[in-house]
């Protein structure tokens, strides 16, 4: 053993063990698991191949035809008959399965990354805010711009009935008024009583200009929304309209949704992709929203409110990148979700239309051989979903593994 | 207990109301003319015209405006929304477009079908799934586990409609096993009572009728359990896991109770919550993969002529297949949460 | 008089993703029939684990219990069987927590926990064992006991809750109760009630105790004999007047250093030890204390001192200086 100098010895004992960010941390002990590094190969294939394929082997789908073809099984040599390679065999109409399994995917892909943006997105934003204004007391700033919102949208309903956008304004103004003045009339009762007779005015006396049972109406909903308006807005409002609206799209088990959204809208790739998304928000939402809730009780974020910084600046700089772990184990697993519903929606006609390539159309396309014995046909465009599916899922699983060390023994 | 169920209770009504609004709300996004879409564009005027009147669409949605500048409120009554909910409140969920008959009335014909099909999938799923969690979760990586684990999320990556697929390729074409599809074989009788063939025949003593319906059941009813079992075998295990390292658990070790005792009335119970609230939403989800499962093997339930009705754009029965399946949602998830009432004391009832 | 528990030369290691933590280092000490002994040291000096490894309570893996032996009414814990051990935790050994908000499960009544002991090393049927819960719940002062038997744990306060947790350990009248640090998650008049439990309550039952903690203070009023650990080792032992008066190893002198005393003149300050506790995961070959201390010497970067008996047989110290350092430096 090499001689120890006493300063060696301060060294190993006070000196931290070497530092390593967060992410490089998450990083090594991603890489370190088996099956997170299974579901890492199988996506870094699954997003090759599909993206070389799309742009550089060309195929166009509407002239590959081929009768001569037709539901051939898989040859991996040219034989007599078939003088070309089909290593998936060939469908109904003579195409090769192989070559649009690998064309498919750029479209799974597609609609997985474009559907997991939305929900995410939208949900994220939604549950920040959320959970923001619930946990927090909100700014004077803000109360005016919320209320201002909130008048200028019921009254926006008012105005639809009365046909006068006047209104509209009318009642954003009042609900901007509503906070600037609210602290100086005195007593919550006085203050209810003088925005209703202000939203009776506005609405009665707009509405009679187009006819006396309008004004009625417009005048009594105009009470309505002044005494609304008066009465103090909190955060909690905001939130628990955004949170019902979420319980709403969640009372539906989440595909059926898409299923329902897409067989009203029509058929379509692209429909696909906004119902799959619309139908993905709450869960982000919900996320995000609770994730803020926690998050926003630690002590650090109060030593930032201690040390003046805004509310924007809180919100992006210290609860955001708090929450960003399970967010980004969502979404993994959310492009797993997405690429089946696809499939789901595709299988029944309801994804791409034909001939697009695409795996649930694919599938739904071939099942019908399957009693004559085309098992290829079906094998392996469901193969090429399982695979991707569960090289998100393991990814992940990897991932939260490596993002939330608490989990971890 | 009681005003917390009855509390639980009416927080439904608004979320029922927003399901029926946005359900009412898909014929909206019907592009063009709804009647058209229905009937195609080279359908017979009057035809087209009869589903208009039938549809209402010739009134308005919410409120006529033009008769509200005039002074007429009473249209409000007579719109699309009101209508519609007045019909849903008597149980008229309208007419088949293309078969002429009330979708409410099928519906309640092929609802056993469906409830059969579920049900069976979703006991496969509990009492293969919690098993399996518990297992996985006392051997923590061990073999079984991860075997168990991977299986499990092998099984949630699976599109279900292939995983049926695959089985009928296998025990029905290549095997020949099982039949590729339907609810009996022809000329089998099962006497209804209940109208769920197993129960039925079993209450009739009907062993030929129990052995055939089982035949036809067995493979829908793997794979519509496949991604539930999967989903509450690991829900079972993270929550055990999270559970065993609680302080109680090593207090009720200390006390010297053996592991079993720990692990079923210890640990079990605590992590049941998490697993319960996942039961409940795979409940409902279960009824949504139907429409994929009965496709695929023909089974004469709702799934199945939500897709006819799908292909066929015979929206009134969309609408209800939709309907009754969220609403059986709902209530899967308010059973869950009055569920929790018994299970945790520690849920205020105020 | 043959001791009721004899601890030979216990180690305990974790292997975890870092490498192998060295939580505990050769222990070896005896406990007698009635005896309260307290054990003192920082935060992840090995304390806790080491009375978990008695009862045989550390998760394996990742914690291993490498070698020893905890000699327990003449044979040795460690080899018997899981359902042999499990006749010994609760009716010899019985063992209560730091955090009583944790430590009872939340879903049955703390009624139905009590019980449960009861009749599993009682034998007694539900009636019998439901009195019994009641009359222990009463020793340990809840008042009205009866009817709080049907309670849930989240309907009593923390200090109550500590009780029931005694009440629990106590049901089987063990011969030994190791109590983790069971006041430092309580208010400090609520700590000073459960101390005096367990003294009125060991002095009743006549059991042994072992009392884990890191505060010296609430031992000082307590004890008969204090063990101070420090990353893993037991550095100092004996009766707590000798520990106090005649203090031996620089790190015990500096625990009491920082420790408030009422006799000092206003004004002095408090003594604290510079730096922090070595890593478990490399333990120097030295003296663990070596980077901290302030009596070293060349041979202590090179020798880990091992116990000694410094001012007879109920004294002894690890360190290799013991005879420069007398007393507590104040006094």
């Amino acid at each position: 053993m090499a001689e120890i100098t006493p300063q060696d010895l301060f060294v190993t004992d006070f000196a931290v063990r070497e530092h390593r960010s967060l992410w490089v941390d998450a990083w090594r002990r991603l890489i370190s698991s088996n099956t997170a590094r299974l579901g890492l190969f199988i996506v870094t294939v699954f997003v090759a191949s599909a993206t070389l394929a799309h742009f550089f082997w060309t195929y166009d789908a509407k002239t590959d035809l081929d009768y001569a073809l037709k539901l051939k099984p898989p040859n991996l040599r040219p034989t007599e008959e078939i003088s070309t390679i089909h290593p998936f065999g060939t469908d109904k109409l003579g195409r090769d399965i192989f070559r649009r399994t690998v064309h498919g995917g750029w479209n799974s892909l597609r609609v997985g990354l474009v559907a997991v943006t939305i929900s995410l997105v939208i949900g994220v934003l939604l549950g920040l805010l959320a959970g923001f204004y619930e946990s927090m007391e909100i700014t004077q700033g803000e109360r005016v711009l919320l209320q201002g919102l909130v008048g200028l949208s019921l009254g926006g309903i008012i105005a639809w009935i009365g046909a006068q956008w006047v209104i509209a304004l009318l009642f954003g103004l009042l609900g901007v008024l509503s906070i600037v003045f609210g602290k100086f009339l005195a007593g919550k009762p006085v203050r209810i009583a003088l925005f209703a007779l202000g939203g009776l005015l506005i609405g009665g006396g707009i509405g009679l200009l187009g006819a006396p049972m309008v004004g009625l109406v417009c005048g009594l909903l105009g009470a309505v929304l002044g005494a609304i308006l008066a009465s103090p807005l909190t955060g909690t409002f905001f939130s628990n309209v955004v949170m019902r609206a979420m319980d709403i799209i969640l009372a539906f088990p989440s595909y059926l949704l898409a299923i329902a959204i897409v067989a009203f809208l029509g058929p379509g790739l692209e429909k696909g992709m906004i119902a799959i998304g619309v139908v993905g928000i709450p869960i982000y939402a919900r996320l995000a929203r609770s994730a803020v809730l926690s998050v926003a009780q630690k002590e650090y974020i109060l030593a930032a409110y201690s040390v003046g910084e805004g509310h924007d600046r809180i919100i992006f700089r210290h609860i955001f990148p708090n929450i960003l772990s399970p967010i980004i184990i969502q979404a993994t697993m959310g492009l797993a979700g997405a690429i089946l519903s696809a499939a789901a929606l595709g299988f029944l006609g309801l994804g791409a239309i034909p001939p697009t390539p695409e795996w649930g159309a694919m599938l739904g396309d071939s099942y019908k051989y399957l009693s004559s014995g085309a098992w290829w046909a079906v094998l392996f465009p469901g193969l090429a979903i399982m695979f991707s599916v569960l090289g998100f899922n393991l990814l992940g699983d990897g991932l939260r593994d490596a993002l939330d060390p608490k989990l971890r023994v | 207990m009681a005003r917390y169920i009855l509390r639980r209770l009416i927080s439904v009504i608004p979320t029922l109301i927003g399901v029926t609004f946005v359900i009412f709300m898909f014929q909206r996004l019907i592009p063009g003319d709804p009647a058209v879409a229905m009937l195609g564009e080279h359908a017979a005027p009057e035809n087209i015209a009869r589903i208009r009147e039938q549809l209402g669409l010739n009134r308005p949605l919410f409120l006529d405006r033009d008769s509200l500048v005039q002074g007429d409120l009473g249209g409000f009554f007579d719109s699309q929304y009101v209508r519609y909910l007045s019909r849903l409140v008597k149980l008229d969920l309208g007419n088949s477009i293309h078969r002429r008959i009330p979708v409410a009335e099928t519906l309640g014909l092929r609802f056993p079908a469906t409830v059969e099909l579920a049900l069976l999938s979703m006991l496969i799923a509990i009492f293969v799934g919690i098993p399996v969690g518990i297992i996985s979760a006392a051997r923590r990586n061990s073999l079984i586990d991860g075997v168990s684990m991977m299986g499990s999320l092998v099984g949630v990556s699976m599109p279900i409609f292939w995983l049926g697929l695959m089985e009928i390729m296998l025990f029905a074409v290549i095997l020949g096993w099982l039949p590729t599809g339907g609810r009996l074989s022809t000329g089998v009788q099962i006497q209804s009572i209940t109208g769920l063939y197993l129960v039925d025949s079993l209450l009739t003593w009907n062993i030929p009728g129990f052995v055939d319906a089982l035949k036809h059941i067995i493979m829908p009813a793997i794979a519509l359990a496949t991604i539930p079992m999967a989903i509450i075998a690991r829900m079972t295990r993270s929550s055990m896991l999270d559970v065993m390292q609680e302080d109680y658990i090593r207090t009720a070790t200390a006390k010297g109770l053996a592991e079993r005792v720990v692990l079923f009335r210890h640990a079990l119970k605590n992590a049941f919550l998490p697993v319960i609230t996942i039961i409940g939403i795979q409940a409902g989800t279960l009824m949504a993969g139907a429409v994929l499962t009965e496709t695929i093997f023909s089974w004469p339930g709702i799934g199945k002529w939500v897709y006819d009705a799908i292909l066929g754009r015979d929206y009134p029965i969309v609408q209800g297949g939709t309907l009754l399946i969220a609403i059986i949602f709902v209530f899967f998830n308010l059973l869950v949460d009055i569920s929790y009432a018994f299970l945790d004391p520690r849920i205020h009832y105020d | 008089m043959t001791p009721l528990m004899d601890l030979k030369n216990l180690r305990v290691r974790f292997h975890t993703d870092e490498g192998m933590v060295k939580a505990v280092n050769g222990v070896s000490y005896a406990m007698e029939p009635g005896e309260i002994l307290g054990v003192v040291g920082e935060s992840g000096c090995g304390k806790s684990v080491h009375a978990l490894s008695i009862m045989r309570l550390i998760q394996t893996p990742p914690g291993k219990i490498e070698s020893g032996q905890v000699i327990f009414n003449d044979r040795d814990l460690l080899k018997l069987s899981e359902s042999e051990m499990r006749h010994v935790r609760g009716r010899e050994i019985a063992m209560i927590f730091q955090d009583p908000m944790t430590s009872l499960n939340p879903v049955y009544t703390v009624g139905f926990q009590i019980v449960e002991a009861l009749k599993l090393h009682k034998g007694l049927d539900e009636k019998a064992a439901r009195e019994r819960a009641a009359e222990l719940l009463t020793l340990v002062g809840i008042p009205g006991a009866r009817q709080r038997l049907d309670d849930y744990p989240h309907q009593f306060s923390g200090g109550m809750r500590q009780r029931a947790m005694i009440a629990m350990a106590l049901s089987c009248e063990p011969q030994l109760l190791i109590a983790d640090e069971p006041t430092t998650a309580l208010d400090v008049t609520i700590q000073a009630q459960i101390v005096d439990l367990v003294i009125r309550l060991q002095q009743e039952l006549g059991m042994a105790v072992m009392w884990i903690t890191h505060d010296l203070g609430v031992v000082a009023e307590m004890a008969y004999k204090i063990n101070v650990m420090y990353a893993g080792y037991i550095i100092e032992r004996g009766q707590v007047r000798d520990i106090y008066k005649k203090t031996r190893h620089p790190y015990t002198i500096g625990l009491l250093g920082s420790l408030p005393r009422i006799d000092e003149p206003p004004g002095t300050k408090l003594v604290s030890i510079p730096g922090l506790p070595p890593d478990l995961l490399a333990l120097p070959t030295g003296c663990p204390f070596y980077a901290r201390c302030t009596y070293r010497v060349e041979r202590c970067l090179e020798e880990n001192p091992s116990l000694e008996e410094a001012d007879g047989v109920e004294h002894t110290v690890a360190c290799w200086r013991w005879e420069h350092i007398a007393g507590r430096v104040s006094s």
